[in-house]
C-alpha cells in the first residue's frame, strides 16, 4: 500500500509536466483542428538554446529557464508562420506532414549546433527530499508539480478572464463565427502558439532540469509524451490534458515498479490504446470539431 | 448606405456570384430571395469579409469593403448573422454576448447593451449561464442575433434567420426584426420564407444562380410569381 501510494505520488508529479506538455498541444489543437508534430522539436529548440547559454556562456538556472521557454515560443512562431498560415483551410494534412518536415530540420539544425550527443542541463531545486510520514517526495518534484499547477491555472486565468483569451475560446468554438464578431483569427491564432510553444518550452525545462541533461530526440519525446497525455484525456479538452498527464505520470510510475523500465512504455501503449477503442474521444473529451473547411479566407 | 457593384466571388472554378449588383438604403429592410444554391450566403460572406471576390466592389457610406479583414468591416459598422447560427457552443449566453462585443473596450456600456438585450429577448436572460449548444433551434438564433447587435452595428446582415424553425419562431423573430427597424437598425435579410419576408421588406431582390434577377418593391411583382421564383427559380417555375 504504501509502495502504491509513493508510486501514486511519483507518479503524479512527473505527470504534472506531461500535463502541461498536453496543455500546450491541445491549445494548438483546439484554435487549429490541426496536429503540430514539431510541437515537441519546438521545444527542443529552446531547451538547446538555454543548453548553448550554459554551455558556451556558463548561463545559470534562472537563464537558462528563460531560453528555453523564450526560444520555445520563436520556435513556435516558426512553424506556425511555415506549416499552418499558409495552408489553406481544408488542407490540415498538408500542414500535418509539413510539421514533420520541420520535425527533421529543427532536429538537424540542433546537431549542427551542438553535435555532441548528451549535454549537461543545469539542476532545479538540489537538496534532501521532503518526508511526508512515510513518504519521500523529491525537492525538484515538487517544484515541478508546484509550477505545473501554477501555470495550468494561469492559463485557465488567460483563457476564462482576458479579451486574448475571449477571442481564442470564440477561435475554438466556431471560427467563421470569430471572424464575424471581429476577432484578429490570424494574430489571435498566431499568438495562440507561441502561447502554447512557451507553456511546452516551461514543460520541457521541468523535466530537462530534473534529467540534468538534453539530446536532440528530447523533441520526439515530448511530441510522444504530450501526444499521448493529450489523447488519453480528451482531444481539445483542457481538463483532459490535465487529467491525461497525471494518469500517464501514474500510469508509467506503476509500471515502472511492478514491471521494470523496459515494459513500462508497453504498458503506457496498451492503456492509450484500451482507452481510444473504448472512448476514441478520450476520458473527459468530446468529439473535436470538424476543421472549418467551408471558408476559408483566399 | 451598401452599394454592392459587379461582385463576383468564385470557389475555385466555380463562380457563385456572376456580377451582382444591389443596393441597400438606411433605414429600411431590404430582402434577398431566392432559391438554394442562388448565392445568397456567398454574398453575404462577401460582404462580411470572410470571402475575398475576384471582381466588383462593395461600399459602405462610401468606404471599400473589399479587402478589409472581416474585424475591420465588424468595426466599420456591419455585423452578420450567419447562416445556421454559428453560436459559439462551448461558451454561455452570457460569454457569446461579451464574445460579440470583442471589438469594443467600454465595459459599461457593453454590460448596458446585454441588459438591453436581455429585455428583449427574455428566454436569453433566463439561461443567460446556460451553455449556447444546448439552447434550442429558436433560442439559438435569438442569441446569433443578439451576439450581431453587440457590436452595435449600424448594418445588421441576416443570412435566413428563419432556416429550420417553428412558425410560431418564425413569428417571433420577424417580430424582432421589424422592432429592430424601427429602433434605427438598417436590415439585409437573406429569406427562403418569401411571404414572411414580403411582408416586411421596403424593397426586395430576387438572385438566381448567381445573379440578380429582379428588383423592386414588394406589390410590383406577384407574390405567387416571388414565391415561385424564389423557391424553384425562373428555369424550373416555366416549365
Ligand atoms: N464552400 C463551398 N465550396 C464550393 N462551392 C460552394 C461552397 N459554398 C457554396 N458553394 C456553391 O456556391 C453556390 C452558391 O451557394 P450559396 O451561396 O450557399 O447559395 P444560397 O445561400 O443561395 O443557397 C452553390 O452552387 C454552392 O454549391
Ligand atoms: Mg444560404
Amino acid at each position: 500500500m504504501i509502495d502504491f501510494v509513493q508510486n501514486t505520488l511519483d507518479g503524479v508529479m512527473i505527470g504534472s509536466s506531461y500535463a502541461l506538455l498536453a496543455l500546450g498541444f491541445t491549445l494548438i489543437f483546439g484554435v487549429m483542428r490541426r496536429l503540430n508534430l514539431s510541437y515537441g522539436p519546438t521545444i527542443m529548440i529552446g531547451a538547446y538554446l538555454g543548453t548553448l547559454l550554459h554551455v558556451d556562456a556558463g548561463a545559470g538556472a534562472a537563464a537558462v529557464a528563460a531560453a528555453t521557454v523564450l526560444g520555445a515560443a520563436l520556435a513556435g512562431v516558426y512553424v506556425e508562420r511555415l506549416c499552418f498560415a499558409p495552408m489553406a483551410a481544408g488542407a490540415g494534412i498538408a500542414s500535418m506532414v509539413s510539421s514533420f518536415a520541420i520535425w527533421m530540420q529543427l532536429e538537424q539544425a540542433a546537431i549542427l549546433v551542438l553535435p555532441r550527443h548528451t549535454y549537461a542541463f543545469p539542476p532545479l531545486a538540489a537538496g534532501a527530499p521532503l518526508t511526508l510520514g512515510p513518504f519521500l517526495v523529491r525537492l525538484d518534484h515538487a517544484t515541478m508539480l508546484i509550477a505545473a499547477a501554477a501555470l495550468a491555472t494561469g492559463v485557465y486565468l488567460v483563457l476564462h478572464r482576458t479579451r486574448f483569451g475571449l477571442g481564442l475560446r470564440a477561435i475554438v468554438g466556431n471560427p467563421v463565427a470569430a471572424h464575424l464578431v471581429g476577432v484578429d483569427v490570424r494574430l489571435s491564432t498566431l499568438a495562440a502558439f507561441a502561447l502554447a510553444s512557451a507553456v511546452g518550452g516551461v514543460a520541457g525545462y521541468l523535466v530537462l532540469a530534473v534529467d540534468q541533461q538534453v539530446t536532440p530526440m528530447f523533441g520526439m519525446w515530448a511530441t510522444f509524451k504530450g501526444l499521448i497525455a493529450m489523447m488519453l484525456g480528451g482531444l481539445g479538452s483542457i481538463p483532459g490534458a490535465i487529467l491525461g498527464g497525471l494518469l500517464l505520470g501514474a500510469i508509467e510510475a506503476h509500471a515502472q515498479w511492478y514491471f521494470g523500465p523496459h515494459i513500462r512504455d508497453l504498458v503506457t501503449f496498451a492503456v492509450l490504446f484500451l482507452v481510444l477503442v473504448l472512448r476514441p474521444t478520450g476520458l473527459i473529451g468530446e468529439a473535436p470539431p470538424a476543421e472549418a473547411a467551408a471558408y476559408g479566407r483566399a | 448606405m451598401l452599394e454592392v457593384d459587379g461582385l463576383v466571388t468564385a470557389y475555385g472554378k466555380i463562380e457563385a456570384l456572376k456580377g451582382v449588383s444591389l443596393g441597400v438604403e438606411r433605414g429600411g429592410i431590404t430582402c434577398l430571395l431566392g432559391p438554394n444554391g442562388a448565392g445568397k450566403t456567398t454574398l453575404m460572406m462577401t460582404i462580411a469579409g470572410i470571402l475575398r471576390p475576384r471582381r466588383g466592389s462593395i461600399r459602405f457610406d462610401g468606404a471599400d469593403l473589399v479587402g478589409r479583414t472581416p474585424a475591420q468591416i465588424v468595426a466599420q459598422g456591419v455585423a452578420l448573422v450567419p447562416e445556421n447560427r454559428l453560436v459559439f457552443p462551448q461558451m454561455s449566453v452570457r460569454e457569446n454576448l461579451l464574445a460579440g462585443a470583442y471589438q469594443r473596450s467600454d465595459s459599461g456600456e457593453i454590460a448596458a447593451d446585454a441588459e438591453r438585450l436581455y429585455e428583449r429577448f427574455p428566454r436569453l436572460r433566463e439561461r443567460r449561464e446556460q451553455l449556447a449548444g444546448t439552447l434550442s433551434g429558436g433560442e439559438q438564433q435569438m442569441l446569433a442575433v443578439a451576439r450581431a447587435l453587440m457590436s452595435r452595428p449600424r448594418l445588421l446582415l441576416m443570412d435566413e434567420p428563419s432556416l429550420g424553425l417553428a412558425p410560431i419562431v418564425v413569428d417571433e423573430i420577424f417580430r424582432i426584426i421589424g422592432e429592430l427597424n424601427r429602433d434605427g437598425t438598417t436590415l439585409f435579410l437573406v429569406e427562403q420564407n418569401a411571404h414572411k419576408a414580403l411582408q416586411v421588406a421596403h424593397r426586395f431582390y430576387l438572385m438566381e444562380q448567381g445573379r440578380v434577377t429582379f428588383s423592386g418593391t414588394p406589390g410590383q411583382l406577384a407574390e405567387d410569381e416571388v414565391i415561385q421564383r424564389a423557391y424553384l427559380g425562373t428555369r424550373r417555375a416555366a416549365v
